[in-house]
């Protein structure tokens, strides 16, 4: 958390100059995989503020993608609006929901928390099948559009926000205070820091970016309904990435979903099971033998059998 | 009446719903691990019960003791050599970890037994009898029955054995038990055969009464979770009292609100309840 | 005025009251110890004041102030801190980001850019000997250097009072001394100071005055050559040993 910030936005900046030239030299199905990887990246950006610096891991952050989409989309059909105008309306929301619905579920701890979360996504679920203005289980249809080009700039332009607004977090007051909370929250508050104003605005972060990401999905994707919005696997992919590339760093998120996007999308030639399959393994070796994350393999350049087999010993009965 | 059909429609599959969170509780009180692969444990004994009756022929209350020792045996697996491994983790990596369980086995039934609805349907499957006004179905009856009799059992087990005993020494003080002699990594794989034996019998019942296919565990994870909670973590007699009034709930919202709403009415309660009490309707615990 | 004076402060568990209508006066630039066994209610007084746990009966004013009601970092910036009985280390920070903590959130008018909440951090470990491990990771530390760290933090908040929990607890003889001489230097900075401790020679030697708590009421208080000859807290607490010790 310390030393030159110079030279990661360096690279950084080389990287995003990279990816913005890229459409015009790729297939449209390497721009189409792009997308999907940087809305996967964005996410697990977004779960990273809530899950990685504040230590809340929240199980249910799909709902603020859902909340995101649907706002969007239901602006952009029924309203009318611009895209231009929903978008940041879809986000605005899910930004509010989180924080309202943040203010007592973050008094909640360990299961108690994670569960509460997964009841929040699954509910909203269920409201939204039941809402004749999301279209309830039939869903929505967005107008067409003609180029995947906007949506390709658009979701870069939202993972590079959420990556920056990491950034700052990682040194900044309000991400130390973050960072205190999830490492002993009573000693952060005797130390004067507002615990539940903190949190619910860590909570809040991570929604907005959720629901802008959503919000983008909708129109790239058009069409959206209840159970193929509000997928707990989504939850987990961002979880996953977060935790396998590195929670609480600033490019371990990115690193993560770099990898298993990649990964996934070889296999998910194949069957849409297979993917998820794929997924679920991955959860289960990451948690085994990297519960600490790639970010944190490269840092200490340590990679050998008996460091992960440490890791077992540690953790075991 | 219509009140009273409702109230006994409730309890009946409130039965079913305390018999499944019994097994959640469990594992949750002895070894601080909620199973978000619950569900996918009830939906492999639906499976196991399916597959019996349609090759087999067995009767799904026949077959319930073999659906009950083979989910036993995969449980016991399952905590032995997998999840033993990560018991002192923190709370967030254990969750992780029966998450990509649960993605997992779905997936696999997935692939193997494709999505196709299936169901149990004995002979007997429509079978009725009505008493003042309320019909219950045969299936429905002795589908509560086998609960009952099945959480009896398990109560004893857990209070009277020398077995339950030992599972209990080891929820409540772990390095004391460890220093008495009982094999913690054992006790702990058998506990996760229990719970995941009371899933299974679970299942094979709710594939009697509802569809079973590969994703029908996800709600009933958290189901069994809100009546976990709901009674009170770690008492076995909050779960089955958490078990029917879940039950009474969705019946009465459902028949008085919407059919559609009874999901979003057990999440409600659950996010409600743990704002409001979280230890519970009957017990506390740490 | 009293920099704090309590009056009647009480908290119950159930039908157990661990701190029964204890009321104070402390001093501005006074060391106050604070004895009793374990048990007697000093660190949920400390905790009751402090604001981590609710009252359940009495007021705590500070500067004229109330306390009570206030929450926990609320009081942390008004200029009361405390540290913590079994130590609360930010385990994946170093030593002086967890330092930095306490300069950036501390009393009002504390350190809001990282630079200088990172000067303050370094200032205070350097007053409390611990710059040598500055970046060392909180996790790496032993036992006393761990303790130097806590005190560090709550120092870093540039408190007005400082309740300190057994900061002593597992040091040897040295390292005691070591500690008295670093609370004093605390003292003459200008903050002034609660000491809970069961180092009996470490509270004779600190202690302007020292208050007894016994099940959770006070049993008396005044002047250390006083209080410990008093016959009710020899026999509540000391044991005559240590009075036969601190005659000869």
């Amino acid at each position: 958390m310390k030393g030159s910030r110079g030279k990661p936005l360096v690279i950084g900046a080389a990287v995003v100059l990279a990816l913005a030239l890229a459409p015009a030299g790729l297939s449209p199905f390497l721009v189409q995989f792009l997308i999907n990887l940087f809305m996967l990246a964005a996410l697990a950006e977004s779960w990273n503020i809530i899950g990685g610096f504040t230590g809340y891991a929240s199980f249910g952050n799909v709902a603020f993608f859902g909340i995101g989409a649907y706002t969007t989309g239901v602006l952009l059909t029924a309203a009318e609006w611009p895209f231009a105008l929903a978008l940041p309306a879809g986000g605005l929301l899910a930004m509010a929901f989180a924080g309202l619905i943040g203010m007592p579920i973050l008094r909640l701890k360990g299961h108690y928390f994670a569960i509460a979360t997964l009841g929040v996504a699954e509910t909203m679920r269920e409201i939204v099948y039941n809402l004749k203005i999301t279209g309830g289980g039939t869903g929505l249809t967005m107008p067409i559009t003609r180029s995947a080009l906007p949506f390709f700039y658009l979701m870069l332009g939202i993972l590079i926000a959420a990556t920056l607004v990491n950034w700052w977090i990682s040194a900044s007051r309000f991400g130390y205070g973050l960072i205190a909370i999830r490492e002993d929250e009573d000693a952060a508050a005797a130390m004067g820091i507002n615990a539940a104003l903190y949190k619910t605005a860590a909570f809040a972060l991570s929604g907005l970016f959720a629901g802008l990401t959503g919000g983008v999905f909708a129109y790239w994707i058009t069409f959206i309904d209840p159970e193929g919005v509000f997928r707990v696997i989504v939850t987990i992919q961002m979880i996953i990435m977060a935790v396998f590339g590195g929670m609480g760093t600033v490019v371990g998120p990115l690193l993560g979903a770099l990898v298993l996007a990649t990964v996934s999308e070889v296999l998910s030639t194949q069957l849409v099971s297979l993917a998820e399959l794929f997924n679920g393994f991955i959860v289960i070796l990451v948690v085994l033998f990297m519960p600490k994350g790639l970010a944190e393999v490269i840092r200490k350049r340590e990679f050998s059998l008996r460091k992960l087999a440490r890791n077992l010993r540690e953790y075991r009965v | 009446m219509l009140f009273l059909q409702v109230l006994i429609n409730g309890l009946l599959l409130g039965g079913l719903y305390g018999l499944m969170a019994l097994g959640m509780s469990l594992i949750w009180g002895v070894m601080n691990i909620v199973n978000i692969a619950h569900g996918a444990l009830i939906m492999l004994g639906a499976y196991a019960t399916f597959w019996m009756f349609t090759l087999w022929g067995w009767d799904p209350f026949v077959s319930l003791p073999a659906t009950i020792a083979l989910l036993f045996v995969y449980g016991y697996c399952l905590q032995r050599f997998l999840l033993n491994l990560v018991v002192r983790a923190q709370l967030f990596l254990t969750l992780l970890i029966t998450f990509g369980v649960e993605v997992v086995m779905v997936n696999l039934v997935r692939i193997f037994w494709s999505s196709d609805l299936r169901q149990v349907t004995p002979g007997y499957a429509g079978a009725n009898f009505s008493v003042g006004g309320v019909t219950v179905p045969y299936v429905r009856l002795w589908v509560f029955m086998t609960t009952v009799v099945l959480s009896i059992l398990f109560l004893l087990l857990l209070e009277k054995t020398r077995l339950g005993r030992a599972i209990r020494a080891t929820s409540e003080e772990l390095r004391a038990a460890r220093l008495t002699g009982i094999p913690v990594a054992h006790i702990y794989a058998v506990t996760f055969g229990l719970g995941a034996a009371l899933a299974g019998a679970a299942g094979g019942m709710w594939g009697m009464l509802f569809p079973i296919t590969p994703i029908m565990g996800g709600g009933l994870t958290l189901k069994s979770f809100v009546v976990a909670v709901l009674g009170g973590l770690g008492t076995m007699m909050g779960a089955i009292v958490g078990g029917l009034v879940l039950g009474l709930a969705e019946s009465f919202t459902s028949t008085y609100i919407g059919p559609t709403y009874p999901n979003a009415i057990s999440f409600g309660l659950l996010v409600l309840i743990l704002i409001v009490k979280p230890t519970g309707l009957v017990g506390r615990r740490g | 005025m009293a920099l704090i004076e309590a009056r009647g402060v009480t908290k119950r568990f159930g039908g157990l009251a661990a701190v029964a209508e204890v009321s104070f006066d402390l001093q501005d630039g006074e060391i106050l110890g604070l004895i009793g066994p374990n048990g007697s209610g000093k660190t949920t007084l400390v905790n009751v004041i402090t604001g981590a746990l609710p009252y359940t009966g009495g007021d705590v004013r500070f500067r004229g102030d109330s306390l009570r009601g206030l929450p926990s970092y609320a009081i942390g910036r008004l200029g009361v801190s405390r540290t913590f009985q079994i130590v609360k280390p930010f385990r994946n920070l170093t030593v002086v980001e967890n330092v930095m903590v306490g300069a950036l959130f501390g009393a009002v008018g504390g350190a809001r850019a990282l630079a200088d909440a990172r000067h303050r951090a370094e200032e205070v470990l350097d007053f409390v000997a611990l710059a040598h491990r500055a970046d060392a990771q909180a996790d790496d530390l032993n036992v006393p250097e761990r303790k130097r760290m806590e005190l560090a933090r709550a120092l870093a908040m540039r408190p007005t009072v400082l309740f300190l929990d057994e900061v002593m607890a597992g040091l040897n003889p040295s390292e005691i001394d070591a500690a008295v001489t670093l609370i004093k230097k605390i003292r003459d900075r200008g903050t002034t100071l609660v000491v809970i401790e069961h180092v009996m020679r470490a509270i004779r030697d600190l202690s302007d005055r020292i208050l007894v708590l016994f099940h959770g009421e006070k049993l008396t208080e005044g002047p250390p050559q006083e209080v410990l000859n008093n016959p009710d807290v020899v026999s509540a607490y000391l044991g005559r040993r240590f009075v036969e010790q601190s005659r000869a």
